[in-house]
């Protein structure tokens, strides 16, 4: 649509850059290596994310978005496709919502790939300042999403390739199942630092580690 | 340290493992696998505390969660103290103190006792409401020495060191209660592949079986329990959790678990694997079926003296015997009405101890068990029952009558027997607690004598809790109750094979709740109902006869089935002598409502980890690491942790104020307003829903502009306001309040969705991904101009315009608004370049003197100007025009918007409605009170009218004075008037009705 606004975010030298916990300091003890610890937490930082509207309905819609992604559109709810080589995502969010990740700083050029090869009404929102992905693994993970979300996260209703959106503690977390033990969360920018540090006490009991 | 209650052999205790642990200071021992009752019978113990109301001393009753005297306070320092544990369901572990809740200044000797037993005759039901009511004044001193004298545990005065946890599962089939029944459901709900939870308030799992008398496939029942529980450790999706109650049953059978991860350990939680410890753990399980396995409590008879300690519920004394091999007495009479209690006869004479005789209350018992006791020579008394207890703080006789049951009558003379030990049992009542948390009034059924649960969709009770309590009937009922469960959940259950149970054939049992005694209940030596309240049969026939008919208000008159153990032994016994003396049926009086928890719970499981630093999530934005680090103090504003002022050495909040305040207005300040809610709103109806949502016009607003809006609900009072810039025809950024962002999008999507869903238009939150930064002052070009690329020339760059480019090298969307009336810029860059850009302007800002401010600073700043905050300067009852904000209404818009209609009516109309007004203060350096309230006359009087309040006040030093914007019936009529505000300090302050704006009202500062 030329009637809508697009504008690169990014500058175009590189200047420091912050992610959303980069100045948390959580009060729990972590442990030095991923050895021996039941949960293992890795920010994966700056990366791109997209917020794509759209009618699922459409034909070409779903079309268009395949063809400027390579990934095909989930259409049913909490669906989740993930690109083989895990640098892309698109997440269904509700019926007329997707959360598109792809590696930082090609947010833009997939924005407009999207304008180029969709029609009609949607929209596409860079919302990559405002959230962050956390990447969790271990044999504890899935008791510490127990303690944290209401939602069923047993293989039997939670299989691989599955991401809802959920009340998470006291605030809201998109989860991902990305791989049979690795899991993520997407976490909004000013309560990451509260969900952080949940998530760490959470993870204590089972001997947590803080992956680079 | 004789443990003189103490089997030489059996039990399930761990004689090779003695545990030191002391009740009441003194030192005692008892071995792994006791509760801390078992072992203080073990010990002799008999006086463990004073009765609430009667100081009378008390003794051990029963051996789980329905021990209503047992009530002690545990731990060993101040930060572990656990007030009002039941010590039958505290594992004894090293070291353990403990003490009596009740009795000052101790059990043994204690004061209350001597009043209890001077005036127990005087003090009816309502004794302290009827004696201490007058003189009113008095109350708080009696209250002082009541309470100390009565009264439970005490909270620890220190920090608890303990973390807690909650977790959330969910399974197919939830079974409560790992007795007979609850086993034979897990496993076939197990075997057959479901998911299931199995919870037990017990220190171990096997509920009945594990002091049962009767053998499994011909090895005792306790066999059994093991190798069930082994199989169903097994199995991957079954969760075994012992020491876990099931505390509160909601709709939808969402059930909380109580889960004690480690109280059995010690009085607080060790590190395990140099780790903290959950000490207990909610579980919040929403399961597709619950299998109600609970059992029974076992009805103690109400007769006279029956709580002197000595008097036992009869399947407490099996208990004690088989699990811990502890005989709590020499010398036992039972006094029964059923044959099922017979065990605890038996068990008694199998450990060697003398069982002087069984009183039963039936002519003739002819079962199984009562052969059993025949052919052991046991004396068995028919058609009586011990009317009395004799003894203080041990039982010493028992007296033993003839009884007719049906005409509550004693025959004959009383024969004393000499006893340290009454046993007694009026049947078994099933444990519907849980069952009536729903809601679902139990019902009751003469077959059983007790009430069984109502029917609950998704609750399938079994066992003895269903009126299936004998052993194979409670094997078979679990088998059945999963398989229904699986049924409807559309599964297929696997075959059991049930285990092979010898029957013992029992006779019928007679209803026996109050034992009659030759004198009348109000006369007679005290008969027990409630012992943890205190409450006598008298008691509640002299509430009956007080006009108390409903068993709701006997139980509030009386207080019986209030306290820690809610009733459980007491309940049932108080409605059958409360339907006796209203002359109606038990079913007729029914229950009182059972309500969660089935027993007392930790605050810190209730918390769990949301304490503390995660009590509540604490929002930060991407600059927040700076105004720590430069002394700011920050104000808490929604969720989000703001930077309220920014003091200077030893600078006071107003001092700083100040500062900032003549900065922003002299030179140039800097504000963190990342805050703001940040929609965008995409599409090609993007500009129509503008109009229709805000109720100003948007169809002209060209690319690069930007527009206030104000936004009203539909009973046309407003609700948010903010600025909206239009970036693309059909592309527009809008911003909300900082507390009324999600508000507003949900607002926004609402209208959409219902009303308007043909409008082609998206909402997007981009709050997050936005941080905003706001420079004001008469430098903010001069500032700004040094880091970007945008051209700033006020003819190409103007008030509400919004332009792009870089700032510090960063692509930045500048807006040209201002909510301070100065020359302003908000720069909004992406979030994770935010605080280069922050810091780049104070490399730059130094030589203009740029300062950061504060929420309190804008407060002052945006007043001075008479901009509103939604929210403090309006209530939800403030139309646009009485904030004379009619220059944002567009009343000629083609299409109606959200609150027209609300507009014209004739009570938003009025002229004497409240309007914003400014305020004067008389003396100059007063700052008047938010929310003072305004009058029109100086001298008070009664009732004084009232006309409004002040919303908002500070000191201005630009104006220097104190100044403040209000809600003034009829305000705009009033301009120059003198309204006063009387302050509770009885002062009375002047001032002078002004126009709202006081500075620069022709906004040419930011024109600049």
């Amino acid at each position: 649509m030329s009637d809508a606004a697009v504008f690169d975010v990014n500058p175009a030298a590189s200047v420091a850059s912050e992610s959303p916990l980069a100045a948390c300091r959580p009060r729990v003890a972590t442990l030095a290596n991923a050895e021996g610890a039941g949960v293992v937490v890795r920010e994966r930082a700056f990366l791109g994310h997209l917020i794509l509207r759209g009618n699922a309905a459409d034909e070409a819609f779903v079309a268009g978005v395949e063809q400027a992604l390579g990934l095909p559109l989930p259409t049913k709810a909490c669906g989740l496709s993930l690109a083989a080589e895990g640098t892309s995502s698109i997440q269904w969010l509700s019926p007329d919502e997707w959360l598109i990740i792809v590696p930082g700083g090609a947010e833009f050029a997939t924005e407009l790939r999207l304008r180029e090869c969709l029609g009609g009404h949607f929209a596409v929102v860079n919302v990559s300042g405002g959230q962050t992905v956390l990447e969790l693994s271990g044999t504890g993970v899935r008791e510490v999403l127990m303690k944290s979300t209401p939602y069923d996260v047993h293989p039997a209703s939670f299989p691989v390739g599955r991401g809802v959106g959920t009340v998470f503690a006291k605030s809201a977390a998109l989860v991902r199942r990305v791989g049979e033990e690795r899991w993520e969360l997407v976490i909004r920018r000013s309560f990451a630092d509260y969900l952080y540090r949940w998530l760490l006490d959470a993870a204590e009991e089972f001997g947590v580690h803080i992956a680079d | 340290m004789s443990q003189r209650n103490r089997l030489a052999k059996g039990g399930r205790i761990d004689r090779g493992r003695p545990l030191q642990f002391s009740f009441n200071g003194v030192s005692y021992e008892g071995f792994v696998g006791d509760t801390l009752a078992s072992a203080l019978l073990a010990n002799g113990v008999d006086v463990v505390n004073r009765s609430f109301k009667y100081s009378r001393p008390r003794g051990i009753v029963a051996a789980g969660a329905e021990e209503p005297n047992a009530i002690l306070q545990l731990g060993a320092t101040e930060a572990g103290q656990v007030p009002n544990v039941r010590a039958t369901q505290q594992a004894l572990y090293r070291g353990l103190v403990s003490s009596s809740t009740n009795g000052w200044p101790n059990v043994e000797r204690d004061l209350m006792g001597v009043v209890g037993e001077m005036g127990g005759k005087f003090m009816p039901p309502g004794f302290y409401y009827k004696t201490f009511m007058a003189p009113a004044a008095m109350w708080p001193k009696y209250e002082k020495y009541i309470r100390k004298a009565a009264g439970l545990g005490r909270a620890p005065r220190e920090n608890d060191p303990d973390i807690y946890d909650h977790i959330n599962r969910h399974c197919d089939v939830l079974v409560i209660g790992a007795g007979p029944a609850g086993l034979a459901a897990a496993l076939v709900a197990g075997r057959s592949g479901a998911r299931v939870i199995v919870c037990d308030e017990q220190e171990e799992m096997g509920g009945s079986l594990l002091d049962s008398r009767e053998s499994i496939d011909g090895r005792p029942a306790a066999h059994w329990v093991g190798k069930v529980l082994d199989e169903l450790a097994a199995m991957p999706e079954v969760l075994l959790l012992p020491r876990t109650t099931a505390n509160g049953y909601h709709d939808h059978n969402f059930v909380t678990l109580h889960e004690r991860r480690t109280e059995h350990l010690a009085d607080t939680a060790p590190p395990a694997q140099g780790r903290r410890q959950v000490r207990a753990r909610m579980h919040r399980v929403r399961a597709g079926r619950v299998v109600l396995a609970t059992g029974t409590h076992e009805r103690p008879l109400v007769y006279a003296g029956n709580d002197v300690p000595g008097n036992m519920v009869a399947g407490a004394i099996s208990t004690y015997i088989h699990r811990y091999a502890v005989v709590p007495g020499q010398r036992l009479v039972l006094s029964t009405a059923n044959d099922h209690a017979y065990r605890a006869a038996l068990d008694w004479h199998d450990a060697g101890r003398e069982v002087v005789a069984i009183v039963d209350a039936r002519d003739n018992p002819g079962g199984d068990l009562a052969a059993e006791a025949r052919n052991r020579g046991i004396r068995i008394v028919t058609g009586s029952a011990v009317i009395e207890a004799r003894g203080k703080k041990r039982v010493s006789a028992a007296l033993v009558a003839a009884i007719d049951v049906e005409g509550f009558a004693v025959r004959g003379t009383a024969d004393a027997l000499a006893c340290d030990t009454i046993a007694s049992s009026g049947g078994y009542s099933p444990v519907v607690h849980l069952a009536a948390h729903s809601g679902v009034r139990p019902e009751w059924r003469d077959d059983i004598l007790g009430f069984v649960p109502g029917k609950v969709a998704g609750l399938l009770p079994a066992g003895g809790v269903n009126g299936r309590a004998a052993l194979a009937q409670a094997l078979a009922d679990g088998t059945e109750a999963a398989a229904s469960a699986l049924a409807e959940l559309g599964a297929q259950a696997a075959s059991i094979t049930l285990p092979e149970i010898r029957s013992v054939r029992e006779d019928k049992a007679v209803a026996l709740f109050q034992v009659p005694h030759p004198k009348p209940a109000m006369r007679a030596p005290k008969q027990f109902v409630d012992q943890q309240n205190d409450v006598t049969a008298g008691g509640i026939e002299l509430a009956t006869r007080e006009g108390f008919e409903s068993i709701e208000h006997v139980k509030r008159y009386t207080g019986m089935g209030f306290g820690t153990d809610q009733g459980k032994l007491a309940n049932i016994n108080g409605m059958a002598i409360a339907a006796r003396c209203l002359g109606q049926t038990i079913p007729e009086t029914g229950t009182t409502v059972f309500r969660p928890n089935y027993t007392p719970i930790t605050f810190g499981a209730i918390a769990g980890r949301h304490c503390r630093e995660l009590f509540d999530p604490r929002r930060y934005t991407a600059m927040h690491s700076w105004h720590v680090a430069n002394g700011a103090k920050l104000e808490e504003v929604g969720q989000w942790m703001r930077p309220w002022y920014y003091p200077r050495g030893n600078e006071s909040m107003s001092e700083a104020v100040q500062r900032e305040c003549r900065a922003v207005r002299e030179g140039v300040g800097i504000l963190d307003a990342s805050t703001l809610g940040k929609i965008e709103i995409q599409g090609k109806d993007a500009r129509e829903f503008l109009n229709r949502i805000y109720t100003n016009a948007w169809t002209k607003l060209g690319v690069g502009k930007c527009r206030y809006g104000l936004m009203c609900k539909d009973d046309g009072m407003v609700m948010d306001d903010g600025v909206t810039a239009c970036l693309g025809d059909n592309h527009f950024h809008m911003t909300t309040t900082t507390g009324g962002a999600a508000a507003v999008l949900d607002w926004l999507e609402l209208w959409h969705q219902t009303e308007w869903p043909e409008l082609e238009v998206y909402f997007n939150s981009v709050t997050d991904h936005w941080a905003a930064m706001a420079i004001n002052g008469p430098h903010a070009r001069k500032l700004l101009a040094e880091l970007t690329d945008i051209d700033l020339a006020n003819d190409q760059f103007g008030f509400m315009d919004w332009r792009s480019g870089t700032v510090a090298g960063v692509p930045a969307r500048v807006f040209r608004i201002s909510f301070t009336g100065e020359l302003s810029y908000e720069i909004n860059v992406q979030a994770n370049h935010a605080l280069h850009v922050w810091k780049a302007l104070f490399e730059k800002g130094e030589k203009y003197g740029l300062t950061p401010y504060g929420t309190e600073t804008m407060h002052v700043l945006r007043a001075e100007k008479g901009f509103i905050i939604v929210g403090q300067d309006t209530d939800g009852s403030v139309t646009p025009e009485d904030l004379g904000m009619q220059w944002c209404v567009g009343y000629k818009k083609p299409y109606s918007w959200i609150g027209r209609r609300a507009l014209s009516r004739p009570d938003t109309q009025r002229e004497d409605r409240k309007q914003l007004v400014g305020l004067k203060p008389l003396e100059p350096a007063l700052v008047l009170e938010e929310g003072a309230q305004i009058v029109l006359e100086k001298e008070l009087r009664i009732p004084m009218p009232m006309f409004g309040h002040v919303t908002s006040s500070y000191y201005s030093p630009t104006l220097g004075h104190g100044f403040a914007l209000a809600l003034l019936k009829g305000g705009g009529q009033r301009m120059g008037q003198t309204v006063y505000l009387p302050m509770a300090d009885g002062q009375v302050h002047a001032a002078t009705v002004v126009e709202p704006v006081f500075y620069d009202p022709e906004g040419s500062r930011q024109n600049v």
